[in-house]
């Protein structure tokens, strides 16, 4: 441990930390663009000048390490000239296109120019002239006028996915960041890049003038499209409802998580965010004539429930059958397990899920199941349903979620599905596996709920709520919590849960895993 | 009965105002034939619509769109008049002009006049001068609401 003071005010950092990260854990902020914590300190922008007491000169602060009783001053009054001189150099050769610059609202140099910089041009010669819209990615545009050249995006390409797409070009104000004998960037995170560029220079394609930044409302989330569960921010506009224009998620951006992702979200995970808002399921269907009425939950719990009854207790083990998945949270198949297995002793439960796809060798994983891990952990032994599975007399089925179409042809399916008398699921989408049901209940997504999934790590993570269901979805726990107390064999305990976090410490409570991994 | 009387002192003051303003307007007017100059003019009915009086050089009316000079739209959707209009009247959607220079334009440019309060901050907030408030049309009433609801098309020119 060493002591230092950052203006006046005393620190004890760790030997061998630099003075930006000093600063930081102090709470002072000194503004920087080429310093990413993901890369060692590359020292280009030169917007990290600070003064240290004893040196001649301005210290770079993400570069410098401190020393013992080091005195760094980050306002003095050479730093807050310096800075606005290296604001003044970056700007000369920047156009003034934040209007149409995607970026804007999140730009680093808009922020720095508003904090420090606040100046009149002196330039009176015109910009040059250089490339507006190159696409040099699957989904990446670059404008070389914006670039600034603080070589993220080459260092990102080179110390991260290794595959060197981008090199810095030619010398002195001719240098710019291109790709190489017009090979693209294609590699499964080049999305990032576009997330790092501390500027506009380098955008993506998938969120090119859809809306401005500032419109978007962010929430913290998890991602569900493989066994990682990288941690994300879902960005999305609430809508505007007088013009008819609904709420929709806009981008989604990683969030650092060193314990899983790091910096970075794969591309799958940062472009697949279409099935949040499209073809959901807002309505309980019913495809069964004897109902005449739209029915709401009260009425679908009741009906469950009867037709559970009716069962009697020998027939309900073997002739009732419940197919899920590994999109259900933790507390969900917690709360499965409780009232299907332990106090209704079903037998026959199986998983539908998405199959096994390409993997990379960073964060993308083969399976695309993001709680396989705790659904095995809380006792399930995950058989995968099958139309075997289903050939046996069965009198009730319910099914949790719409890959059972991904697993099952849809004759086999439908053939299987004829001899069942009594069939409910619960389900997000519009599919064309609804039809086959009698009644079909909207369910909320993991941004729309609260709750926790457990990668393939074993790492326990909690989510909750970014934005509302749609329509009449309910999350599946409030369901089956309410399931739980009217089929009345332990009411008073299921009528505990009001919220994921009292099933959350209940699971602690009840399975070992989840106790020891807190 | 004492309840009819206190209608007819209500009408005898109704009378005694309109006639008032009757003699004093008639005075001031008199005095300008005659050519006697002075601070208070006589009041001037104008025959609105047939007459319409000029409206102030500052005066806020409808919106435009301002044109370039090939006829598109100066407006480069940046959506800064969305993001400072207090009634959240102005609805942009933005696309790609294959033109370089250009980049983005509006392909869908809404104000609903009918949620408008002509705060005009929208105009001050333009980085492009493409909205203005200097139409001069002050009456764009609609039988239904959509009628207030402009879109390019009307607000162009």
């Amino acid at each position: 441990m060493v002591k230092i003071h950052i203006d006046k005010k005393p620190i004890d950092v760790e030997e061998g930390t630099t003075v930006l990260k000093a600063a930081e854990t102090a709470g002072i902020s000194i503004p920087h663009l080429c310093y990413h914590d993901a890369f060692p300190p590359e020292g280009s922008c030169r917007m990290c000048l600070v003064e240290i007491e004893g040196l001649p000169k301005l210290e770079l602060a993400c570069s410098t390490q401190v020393r013992d009783g080091m005195k760094v001053f980050t306002k003095s009054e050479k730093v807050v000239e310096a800075r606005k001189g290296v604001l003044e150099f970056l700007l000369a050769e920047h156009p003034l296109d934040c209007p149409i610059c995607d970026k804007a609202g999140d730009c680093k140099l808009q922020d720095y120019y508003d904090e420090y910089g606040l100046f009149e041009s002196q330039f009176r010669e015109s910009k040059e002239k250089r490339e507006k819209k190159d696409k040099i990615g699957k989904s990446l545009i670059h404008d070389e006028e914006r670039c600034i050249l603080c070589r993220r995006c080459v260092r990102f390409l080179r110390e991260i996915t290794e595959t060197q797409e981008l090199g810095v070009f030619e010398r002195g104000i001719h240098s710019r960041v291109n790709i190489y004998d017009l090979t693209p960037v294609d590699n499964n995170y080049s999305g990032n890049l576009a997330q790092i560029c501390p500027v506009g220079a380098i955008t993506d394609e998938d969120f090119r003038f859809k809306t401005r930044s500032w419109f978007l409302k962010k929430g913290e989330s998890i991602c569900p499209l493989c066994s990682r569960g990288c941690s994300i921010t879902i960005e999305y506009h609430p809508g505007f409802s007088h013009f008819g224009v609904p709420s929709r998620v806009y981008r989604i951006q990683s969030r650092e998580n060193q314990e899983v992702n790091g910096f970075w979200i794969c591309d799958m995970g940062r472009y697949g965010y279409s099935y949040l808002s499209e073809n959901r399921l807002d309505k309980i269907v019913i495809n069964n004539k004897e109902w005449n009425i739209q029915p709401t939950w009260e009425d679908v719990s009741y009906f469950i429930n009867q037709q559970l009854k009716k069962l009697d207790e020998g027939k309900k083990t073997s002739q009732t059958v419940l197919i899920l998945n590994t999109w259900l949270s933790n507390e969900e198949l917690f709360l499965i397990h409780k009232i299907f297995k332990n106090d209704q002793n079903l037998e026959r439960i199986f998983f539908a899920d998405r199959p096994q796809a390409e993997k990379d060798d960073f964060l993308l994983t083969a399976e695309r199941t993001p709680n396989k891990k705790g659904a095995l952990e809380m006792g399930f032994d995950m058989k995968p349903a099958n139309p075997g599975a289903l050939s046996d007399k069965t009198d009730l089925l319910l099914a949790f979620g719409s890959f059972l179409a991904e697993q099952i042809s849809a004759a086999d399916l439908k053939k299987a599905l004829e001899k069942i008398e009594t069939k409910v699921l619960f389900t997000s989408h519009e599919n064309e596996l609804n039809s086959l049901f009698d009644i079909v209940l909207p369910t909320a997504l993991i941004p729309e709920k609260g709750g926790s999934l457990t990668n393939i790590d074993g790492k326990i993570q909690k989510f909750s709520p970014v934005f509302e269901p749609p329509g009449d979805s309910l999350p599946e726990w409030m369901m089956l919590a309410d399931l739980g107390r009217k089929f009345g064999i332990n009411s008073s305990f299921y009528g505990e849960f009001k919220t994921p976090e009292t099933i959350a410490k209940e699971i602690e409570n009840e399975v070992p895993f989840f106790r020891e991994q807190k | 009965m004492i309840k009819a009387l206190g209608y007819f002192i209500e009408i005898i003051r109704g009378i005694v105002i309109t006639s008032r303003h009757f003699f004093v307007n008639m005075f001031f007017h008199i005095l300008k034939v005659l050519g006697i100059k002075t601070k208070r003019k006589g009041a001037v009915t104008i025959q609105y619509p047939e007459q319409k009086k000029e409206i102030a050089a500052r005066h806020r009316s409808l919106h435009r769109l301002m044109a370039r000079e090939d006829g598109k739209p100066r407006c480069v959707a940046c959506m800064l008049c969305v993001t400072v209009c207090p009634s959240e009247c102005i609805y942009v959607e933005a696309a790609e002009d294959p033109d370089l220079e250009m980049q983005k334009y509006p392909s869908k440019f809404i104000i609903d006049i009918g949620r408008c309060c002509f705060c005009g901050f929208c105009v001050e907030a333009c980085p492009e001068d493409a909205i203005r408030m200097d139409s001069g049309e002050i009456d764009f009433a609609g039988y239904t609401r959509d009628d207030l609801v402009y879109d390019l098309d009307k607000l162009l020119r």
